[in-house]
């Protein structure tokens, strides 16, 4: 069976989960009671040329623009339209846009990127299909599912070829099914203990990314004992199981586990019991969609959209009160009650700035009070040290974060904009649609649960370079004010004192290496993605050659910095890819690498290097980079360079390193 | 207090949560016929239904049910 239910165990409804009962998962950590209206309606453009007739609600618009056969071609609208919906209306978008499929939007729009995916489960997991494709549509992402056959999820564990993301959707019933009847805590935890057993025998030699999660335990189960030791027993040996698998990845670096504990602990009811019993499907509803939203934001940040920067509003959104009119004394960050909710929302954006999040102020206020503020207010949380760039005056903020993302040498696509004020916040849509914008309200107890709710930036793994980013941006501002003291680019460059250090990663480096190639866009020549067990592959692969390249200069060390995978064909060195951190763009790093590869290939007697320029929505400016480097273009995309003329690394460029270990790697 | 009072409502539910181009004359068709019909459609249009009349629908009478007018009928109790 492929996306259908079996007729006689087929669907339930959910009677008690009328909408307003269960909180939808994007608004439960918020504890606004209210599903979020459909704020910010004027920055959806209205459908052209039917004015006075057109809905403004987004999800009448789209569902106008369905029953008017242009959904697929106006695909590239649907991201904002979806944007702030409520889950039962995100549900039924996901279904119209399932209706309209995924090859019609790609024949209309071919470069939108897609997510395949096989979803597989102890249950019936089809009702997850629409939920998906509209959490992956809000992140312009398009879903290509295929549904696996009925409690068939150990086969697709097997036959998983890297090509799809797998989701194996773990439910009570895979434990309780075989469970013997009566049972005691000790028949479950053996039973749960025998579905990890086989689970991680199939996981054992695979790099197929698989996505499992944490079972929640129904109370229909622990009410059945009528001991509270049993009970208590049964909730230890749960949590023991739930913990194991919690700790797969460990050994299985291809998996990801989905905690779903938290989307219980914040109200999401997790069982139906007519829809267990008739449609066996076991994950009620609501929990399917926190799942998908979960689901789209690892979609996302295997996709290489992981957002970057934070650019915060001050006034209503990091403190509370208007600074121009109640004075740096007079905002609220402690002590009262909204005092605390600014504090508690400060705590959450320094525990992202801690991460690796670079966090920016984009303020309409004049910029000394600010910063006296940031400085001297004895309750601030938030330093001007956490902020990358404190911008403070009174231009249009979509101005303002443009130059922010110019300034930081990254794409509007990286940024986050939080504003407590719709007008602010319909303006930076309508005028940089790639950033993403999170609407916060009057209420500044619901500011962390909207700053959340999207995961807008979570990674695979973080790495050491992450904690340690804000840091190397605002070094960055302090090398910018040194070239700004400069006659010209040659004098500063010879003076910054560049070094680059080329190396084969060690195994500590690998997550960092494919982080790399997950976050970096611009300057990335291919825009292959790899994960860690991807990378490790390769390291393992004679055939293949992978250079992480470090970089640092008088200012500080930038970190591992970019990668170079190369592939040893015959009497060809091909370079796969190519990857820099947009941070050091332009200083010699680059040139200078290319040319130590180049000079390694003559050095092992290699005819020619080869490479490929994939181009993607944002790798424009490298597009150029191999011919301007001496290579010979093939046809449009491939390069050839026949080493008889190999460039010198730059001048100002000290080249250091392990790599290649005696000359020979 | 429900919004689904005759057969007209039930076809317009239809097509807005389902996006199926179905018509009255559609109701007592076999669902293996109803274009773009899935069983798992089943599953959303009792929600929809009970949604729409604010009362539960009996889930295993809906499931016994062979045409769109069968689910009507389960839903309306009639």
């Amino acid at each position: 069976m492929t996306s259908s239910v079996d007729r006689p165990a087929a669907p339930a409804p959910q009677a008690t989960s009328a909408p307003g009962t269960r909180p939808a998962p994007g608004t439960s950590a918020t504890p606004a009671p209210t599903a979020p209206t459909v704020p910010d309606t004027q920055a959806t453009p209205a459908v052209p040329g039917a004015e006075g007739t057109t809905p403004t609600d987004p999800a009448a618009v789209l569902a106008e623009l369905y029953r008017a056969g242009d959904l697929a071609r106006e695909y590239p609208r649907v991201r904002d339209l979806l944007a702030e919906l409520p889950d039962d209306q995100l549900e039924r978008a996901g279904r119209l846009l399932d209706r309209v499929g995924v090859d019609a939007v790609l024949a209309a729009h071919p470069d939108t990127p897609v997510v395949p995916v096989v979803i597989t489960g102890h249950g019936t997991v089809a009702p997850l299909v629409p939920l998906l494709t509209a959490q992956l549509a809000r992140h312009g992402l398009l879903l290509r599912a295929r549904v696996g056959d009925f409690g068939g999820y150990l086969d697709e564990f097997a036959g998983a070829d890297g090509t799809e993301l797998v989701l194996a959707l773990l439910d009570a019933q895979l434990v309780f099914d075989q469970v013997p009847l009566p049972w005691r805590p000790e028949d479950v935890a053996r039973t749960f203990a025998a579905r990890i057993d086989l689970i991680e025998r199939l996981l054992t030699g695979s790099t197929a990314p698989v996505v499992l999660n944490t079972i929640v335990l129904p109370r229909t189960f622990p009410a059945q004992l009528v001991d509270h030791r049993s009970r208590a027993a049964l909730g230890a040996v749960w949590r023991e199981a739930n913990a194991r698998l919690l700790r797969l990845p460990q050994r299985h670096p291809s998996v990801v586990v989905l905690d779903l504990d938290p989307w219980a602990a914040d109200g999401i009811g997790v069982h139906d019991a007519r829809l267990s019993v008739y449609a066996r499907a076991h994950l009620s509803p609501a929990l399917l969609h926190a799942y998908a939203r979960d689901v789209a934001h690892l979609a996302r940040a295997r996709a290489g959209g992981t957002r970057k920067v934070l650019a915060l509003d001050l006034d209503d959104t990091v403190w509370g009160g208007v600074l121009g009119e109640v004075g740096p004394d007079g905002v609220q960050v402690a002590e009262t009650h909204r005092g605390e909710a600014f504090r508690a929302f400060q705590r959450v954006v320094k525990q992202l700035g801690a991460q690796g999040v670079l966090v920016a102020a984009v303020s309409k206020n004049d910029p000394e009070p600010v910063r006296a503020t940031l400085r001297d207010h004895p309750d601030m949380t938030l330093r001007e040290d956490d902020f990358v760039r404190v911008i403070a005056n009174w231009r249009p903020k979509h101005e303002n974060l443009r130059d922010l993302a110019t300034d930081l040498n990254l794409g509007l696509d990286s940024v986050v904009f939080v504003d407590d004020n719709p007008f602010e916040r319909g303006l930076v849509r309508r005028e940089l649609p790639p950033v993403a914008v999170v609407a916060v309200d009057d209420d500044p107890a619901g500011h962390v649960g909207r700053l959340l709710a999207d995961g807008w930036f979570d990674t695979l793994a973080l790495t050491a370079e992450d904690r340690e980013r804000p840091q190397r941006y605002r070094e960055d501002g302090e090398r910018r004010d040194f070239l700004h003291s400069f006659d010209s680019l040659h004098d500063y460059l010879a003076e910054l004192g560049v070094r680059v250090r080329l190396s084969v990663p060690t195994e500590a480096e690998v997550p960092r290496v494919s982080q790399l190639t997950l976050r970096t866009n611009q300057f990335n020549l291919t825009a292959r993605r790899l994960s860690p067990a991807e990378v490790a592959t390769l390291l393992d692969d004679p055939a293949s050659t992978v250079l992480a390249v470090r970089s640092g200069d008088r200012f500080g060390d930038n970190g591992l910095v970019g990668a170079v995978f190369l592939r040893r064909v015959d009497d060809v060195l091909h370079i796969d890819n190519f990857l820099l951190s947009c941070r050091v763009f332009s200083r010699g790093v680059e040139t200078a690498t290319l040319a130590e590869v180049l000079r390694h290939a003559r050095e092992t007697d290699a005819a020619a290097v080869t490479a490929e320029y994939r181009p993607t929505a944002r790798n424009a400016k490298v597009a150029e980079f191999y011919p301007r480097n001496g290579f010979a273009r093939l046809d449009g995309s491939r390069f050839r360079h026949d080493l008889t003329d190999i460039p010198p690394p730059p001048e100002h460029v000290e080249l250091t390193g392990s790599w290649p270990p005696g000359g020979q790697p | 207090m429900s919004t689904l009072r005759t057969v007209d409502d039930f076809v317009t539910l239809i097509r807005d949560e389902l996006g199926l181009p179905v018509a009255v004359a559609d109701l007592d068709s076999s669902l293996d016929v109803v274009a773009g019909w899935d069983s798992v459609h089943l599953l959303t249009l009792c929600t929809a239904l009970e949604r729409a009349t604010g009362r539960p629908v009996s889930l295993p009478d809906v499931l016994a049910a062979d045409s769109l007018a069968g689910i009507y009928a389960a839903a309306v109790g009639r």
